[in-house]
């Protein structure tokens, strides 16, 4: 013991989990330390596999809808939204307008809603719990208007083949239109909070940075990767549905550590808001569902990949189907989670313990999405 | 690029590995030989007008005939996508790790090895993964297997 450049401690292995080690999902890691500094990190998967896959091929197109749901239950409605885009790209089938439309507006709202999630959860993580009492304040208004248009709150079954299952009711875009009124100062409300924040900012500045390169490299995406400062958004670089008709920014951030990654979904929900607002002014009458034979739907042989951009990043659907059956051979789900845990070894070597909790919450990792 | 003019460039590109597999859909779908995975991912990350520099995601299939490896490429440069995939006998199915091009493709070549028992060479950590540690039963995503407890609708 003569220098303390010399000091070396007995390596140390740590078990976290497998329960909530925060509160995304069940996950476990091994953590291998010398003293508090991490050195290696292994995630443990697989506590809430639940066969998704399997279960898909044994049943019809319309009944795996249900089943997507379960896929990333945060976002439910983009789970629905990349399967029916795959079927319908498979099928070639026709959706109406006002569908596109009706999509467009639950799929914003939804990414707002897993966003306050992510928001209450992350100032949960990091000791606080004021934020989370506030995220999911406005999180109830928004399930208040799914469950108004599909009675669900969680699991919507809503965005199918073809369209859409039920149209709003009239007083849906009179109450959307109120929260997204007040929706702005909610959100200037949460920054107040955290976004000048000392200790927040102290447990998040500089922790856990991902450079670009690795983030392309392990292909991970959303708002984790924008906050590397790489401008990569689906509804911008492959829009799908009726993406390319508004106008929104891409907020990146430029060092892609913790504290970025915050910023740019804080920003995210209010350009979610835009997209909504936006949808609401120009939504035509009309149909609301397409030409699908839900009973006996048989598509043609083929296989296709559609990938759309969720709360996650991408969300993308493998289908394989074979000629006139009514069950698909195989389908592939690809989540945004998957790859953002993927990296988490490689942008935690080095990391003090404490900061595991807090760049693992600002990665917006659910296990459900990596397990399926 | 269009489609047309990405399947004529890949093809004249890529003449001797790959053949195009129709399926009438926005993105083509290309052909690959087993043996030839990792040169031609190599090729096309490394491919100035390609530039495939993300892997979203490796999909194992079953066919009930055959094992098909699918790859997702896309691009965050050119902004291209498109997929390939190789044809693999139930024997001892094999194909070659693509880590060295793409690091993020560890988790789903363990997927593919867990769940069809298809063999990743120079993969470096095949071990139990999405099932629990002490699992016995075969590979579940194979079509000839069902759970204990399932039992198939009748068809009609």
């Amino acid at each position: 013991m003569s220098e303390p450049q010399g000091l070396h401690t007995k390596e140390f292995t740590l078990n976290v989990g497998p329960i909530h080690p925060s509160t995304h999902g069940v996950c476990r890691f091994v953590v291998k330390m010398e003293g508090e500094v991490i050195t290696e990190l292994t995630p443990v998967i697989g506590y809430l596999h639940r066969a998704l896959e399997k279960i898909c091929e044994n049943r019809t197109y319309e009944q795996i809808i249900p089943v997507t749901d379960r896929f990333e239950y945060c976002t439910a409605m983009s789970c629905n939204m990349a399967f029916s885009l795959a079927t319908e790209k498979l099928a070639g089938i026709e959706v109406p307008e006002r569908a596109e439309y009706l999509r467009v507006i639950m799929l914003e709202l939804n990414r707002i809603a897993s966003h306050l999630i992510w928001f209450g959860t992350t100032a949960l993580d990091l000791g606080a719990l004021t934020p989370f009492l506030y995220g999911f304040r406005e999180r109830e208004d928004i399930l208040d208007l799914f469950e108004m248009t599909c009675g669900q709150r969680l699991t919507f079954n809503y965005i199918r083949p073809g369209g859409v299952s039920k149209d709003i009711p009239p007083e849906f875009i009179p109450k959307c239109r109120e929260f997204l009124d007040g929706f702005n100062t909610k959100i200037d409300d949460y920054e107040k909070v955290l976004t000048g924040n000392p200790i927040f900012i102290t447990r998040n500045k500089n922790v856990g940075i991902m450079p670009p390169d690795v983030g392309i490299a392990y292909a991970v995406s959303g708002p984790a990767l924008r906050a590397s400062g790489v401008k990569h958004d689906l509804r911008r670089d492959d829009p799908y549905s009726i993406y390319d008709r508004f106008e929104f920014d891409l907020p990146t951030g430029e060092t892609g550590d913790c504290y970025d990654r915050y910023l740019v979904r804080i920003q995210e929900m209010r350009e979610s808001a835009k997209i909504v607002r936006q949808a609401i002014e120009q939504i035509p009458e009309g149909e609301i569902r397409g030409k699908f034979n839900k009973m006996n739907f048989k598509p043609p042989a083929g296989e296709v990949y559609s990938r759309i951009e969720n709360s996650r990043g991408e969300m993308g659907i493998y289908i394989q189907a074979a000629e006139k059956q009514k069950k698909p051979l195989r389908v592939k789900m690809r989540g945004g989670s998957y790859n953002q845990l993927q990296v988490m070894p490689v942008i935690c070597k080095g990391a003090k313990i404490a900061d595991l909790v807090a760049i693992m919450a600002s990665m917006d990792i659910i296990m459900p999405d990596v397990d399926r | 690029m269009t489609r047309d003019e990405l399947v004529t460039y890949i093809q004249d590109t890529f003449k001797d590995t790959v053949g195009l597999l129709e399926t009438g859909r926005a993105e083509p779908f290309f052909m690959i030989k087993p043996e030839d995975i990792l040169e031609f991912s190599r090729a096309i990350k490394d491919d100035p007008k390609l530039r495939m520099d993300w892997l979203n995601c490796i999909s194992g299939v079953d066919t009930g005939e055959h094992f098909e490896v699918v790859y997702t490429v896309a691009s965050v440069q050119t902004k291209i996508r498109f997929d390939y995939k190789t044809v693999l006998a139930y024997d001892n199915a094999e194909i070659e790790s693509v880590q060295s091009v793409w690091p993020g493709a560890n988790w789903h070549e363990r997927e593919v090895w867990e769940l069809y028992g298809i063999n990743v060479k120079n993969h470096g950590n095949l071990t139990r993964f999405l099932l629990p540690d002490d699992w016995d039963q075969g590979h579940p995503m194979r079509k000839d297997w069902d759970a204990p407890d399932f039992k198939r609708m009748p068809e009609k």
